[in-house]
């Protein structure tokens, strides 16, 4: 800081040869430009203090407006690729059953995938994110509500309802929610009565044996009228043959042609 | 689009000392190294550079380092780079080790460049990204002796409209240039009329960034 110094003016013979300063500054120190940071002078640090930079604050604090959702619709190529992963599950196989998962341990998770593997059944882990909006455009809608919470699809191309169940049943850490077989939603008393139902080809042997008894019963059906006529002359001609040894056998054929 | 390839892509060697060495010796003046720098502010060829945030002299030693990491990282075939700063011309003396004061000015030890803060040092373009770039801008930057950053073009815009921004919506109704201007509290006393055009943003070699 420049101190002053009152010269020593020799009386008023310099004052009036010249002048000279009535301050002069006493440079003390280092010089301006240093290596290291120079100590400021105390007024100066007051100054650098009352002159900082006070940031604009907004009327009302963030803290009390609700959180604002990023709605970044980034649309990302992987994300892209995972709804038309679903879209393709979605389409090709007909039995889609949503579980419930709570966390497994990873060799229980192998092993109930070979399980289901077996049966031709795979399990695939999916985002709730990204099938909410693939849902709500497709024709699934009512499987929205399903789909919260961590969950895995359970998808197959045949209906093996009570293998699943089984599987399911051995592992008490998946819990059925629902399923969709053949565009049909189901919950999980619907699965389990569907499981109870014999399978596909027993009930197609069934209603076709249904179906076929009625037509292997037309030709005896046709053929009863003179199938009955037949046997009565049949029977006619007995009674005609025993009853050339006696009688009584006459009147009834008789009898049973009248009835008849 | 609008890049005006150099000659050699690679960035040129600079002598540690000039072709005519000085004969006499010059003062210090340190004010070549204080306050904000009036040239090579802006980008010309290049798209990305390292920017100094503080004063200071390169000698050849920092001339080398940056030739060889720039020439290490970047693709000569893609890449080019040029220097933003002159050769070094300013002549540094030095008194030999275990003298007492006096005797005279020592003898002269290396030629140096000033860099004032605010000044581009080198300049690297061509078919590149920021991303690609950054790595050895950061290295060769840390290893500067002022603080520096690698910058691209849109970076330094940002940069200063950052500035102008704080400078506009600074809610603070006291501000340095204006107790400086105004004197106010007889504050100059205890301030240098440098400050009137520093405005409290430069202390020494020092650029202060976060004042204003």
């Amino acid at each position: 800081a420049p101190a002053a110094k009152m010269a020593a003016r020799s009386g008023g013979a310099a004052w009036r040869r010249g002048w000279l300063p009535a301050l002069q500054f006493v440079r003390r120190g280092s010089k301006a430009v240093t290596r290291h940071w120079k100590a400021m002078h105390f007024q100066r640090q007051k100054l650098m203090a009352v002159t900082e930079y006070l940031a604009p604050r907004p009327a009302v604090p963030p803290r009390c407006l609700a959180p604002r959702k990023e709605t970044l619709e980034e649309d990302d190529g992987y994300v892209r690729l995972l709804r038309r992963q679903v879209e393709e599950v979605f389409r090709d196989n007909r039995m889609i059953a949503i579980c419930q998962y709570n966390s497994m341990p990873d060799e229980d998770v192998v092993l109930m995938r070979h399980y289901l593997r077996k049966h031709n059944i795979e399990v695939k882990f999916v985002l709730n994110e990204i099938v909410r909006p693939v849902l709500s455009q497709s024709k699934y809608k009512n499987l929205l509500p399903l789909f919260v919470a961590r969950n895995i699809l359970l998808v197959s191309p045949e209906t093996k309802a009570k293998e699943m169940l089984r599987v399911l049943k051995g592992v008490p850490q998946i819990n059925l929610l629902g399923a969709c077989i053949d565009d049909t939603i189901l919950s999980r008393q619907g699965v389990e009565n569907f499981a109870k139902l014999p399978s596909l080809e027993a009930s197609q042997g069934q209603t076709a044996g249904a179906l076929a008894l009625l037509p292997s019963q037309t030709s005896s059906l046709l053929q009863r009228g003179s199938a009955h006529l037949t046997a009565l002359l049949d029977q006619h001609i007995r009674r005609l043959q025993a009853g050339e040894t006696g009688s009584p056998a006459e009147p009834a054929p008789a009898q049973s042609l009248g009835a008849h | 689009a609008g890049i005006t390839f150099p000659e050699r892509p690679k960035l040129k060697f600079m002598d540690k000392v000039p072709a005519v060495p000085k004969v006499r010796r010059e003062p210090r003046q340190l004010r070549d190294i204080r306050g904000p720098s009036r040239e090579a502010t802006d980008f010309t060829q290049g798209q990305y550079g390292i920017l100094a945030l503080g004063g200071g002299y390169l000698h050849w030693g920092h001339f080398e380092m940056i030739r060889l990491t720039i020439g290490r990282g970047m693709d000569p075939k893609t890449t080019f780079a040029i220097w933003r700063v002159p050769a070094p011309s300013k002549p540094v003396t030095r008194k030999s080790l275990g003298h007492r004061m006096g005797g005279g000015k020592g003898p002269i030890d290396r030629y140096v460049t000033a860099v004032k803060s605010g000044r581009l040092v080198v300049e690297v373009g061509g078919r590149c990204e920021f991303e690609e770039v950054k790595p050895f801008l950061a290295q060769v930057a840390r290893k500067l002796p002022f603080p520096a950053v690698p910058v691209s073009r849109r970076g330094l815009q940002q940069m200063r409209r950052e500035e102008e921004e704080k400078r506009l919506n600074n809610q603070n109704p006291w501000t340095f240039e204006r107790v400086v201007a105004a004197n106010m509290l007889g504050m100059r006393k205890y301030l240098s009329p440098r400050d009137l055009q520093l405005k409290g943003r430069y202390w020494g070699k020092f650029f202060l960034k976060h004042r204003v």
